[in-house]
């Protein structure tokens, strides 16, 4: 169970908004790139580039995401200090969820399958979009969605 | 594709995602009366704990999950009207640990809060948010 206002855990909740929003903005910009012939290598770079950032967010932690520390150092500072504090592991599951999401898109799109570099930019930008926008919780959508499906199984062998 | 024809595309990616955006929020944060499920029978919640879980009077059950980031908040504020009312507490239910609970309850998303009450007069779905609180029928722990 996530627990907040534990001070050495907790992040500021807006930090993953806020790269939420850059991450709109670059997936974005790739789905143009990629639906133009002449731009679409520049696209695929692009979109190799926020696999990667998704990568470090998702395995290594949000707190150590280049948007966090972005946050901290430019646009905290100019903010008053946060109500409350967040756990890290639902924001670190977003990013999970965005890797995958982007991660298939670029391979298949490398794979020769046409527009799956912009479909796939276009479902993750959907996703960073919401909660930039909207401060949707991916998380409290999607495990609850498939928990449903039943891809989870339960914990302690209690239905 | 030309360049105007994309980023038309990509206007119209956005426009989707606000409308889904806009579709979310509305959907948060209100209370609905329950209804009984499909087959007729009412939703009752006396199976989800020991009966010392449940309050005298009235029971919030929470539903959360690990990855829900909204969940600690809702507790600590269904926790504060527990604490304003006698014989009520707030019951959390790990949603990884009962997976089955999620349709049984209909749960889309987290936290979902409910309220199951003994007979008698106590309404604290208009607190409960931003989840859905709903009213199962009232079921009296044995």
């Amino acid at each position: 169970m996530t627990t907040t206002n534990d001070t050495d855990r907790g992040i500021d909740p807006r930090s993953p908004r806020f790269g939420a929003a850059i991450t709109t903005v670059l997936l974005a910009v790739t789905i143009v790139l990629t639906l133009i012939p002449e731009t679409w290598v520049a696209g695929i770079v692009l979109l190799a580039v926020i696999v990667a950032l998704f990568a470090v967010g998702g395995i290594a932690g949000i707190r150590r995401h280049p948007y966090g520390a972005l946050f901290r150092r430019v646009v905290r500072p100019r903010l008053a200090p946060p109500a409350e504090l967040e756990a890290p592991e639902p924001p670190t599951f977003a990013q999970q969820v965005g890797l995958f999401v982007t991660a298939v898109a670029l391979l298949l799109a490398l794979l020769g399958v046409p527009y799956a570099a912009p479909i796939g930019a276009a479902v993750a930008l959907v996703a960073a979009f919401l909660n930039a926008v909207f401060d949707v919780c991916i998380g409290c959508l999607l495990y609850v969605w498939l928990v449903r499906a039943g891809v989870f199984r339960p914990r302690r062998g209690v239905a | 594709m030309t360049v105007i024809v994309a980023v038309a595309v990509l206007a119209g990616v956005l426009a989707l995602a606000t409308v889904l955006g806009l579709l979310l929020r509305s959907r948060t944060g209100r209370a609905k009366p329950s209804t009984t499920s499909a087959d007729g029978t009412a939703s009752t919640v006396a199976d989800l704990a020991p009966p010392t879980a449940f309050g005298t009077r009235a029971t919030l059950v929470q539903f959360s999950t690990p990855t829900c980031a909204r969940c600690p908040a809702t507790a600590r504020h269904l926790d504060s009207v527990a604490a304003r009312h006698d014989g009520v507490t707030r019951l959390e239910i790990d949603l990884a640990e009962h997976p089955g609970l999620a349709s049984r309850f209909n749960v889309l998303q987290t936290p979902r809060s409910c309220s199951s009450t003994v007979p008698g007069p106590f309404a604290p779905a208009s607190e409960a948010h931003p989840a859905h609180p709903s009213s199962p029928q009232p079921s009296t722990p044995s």
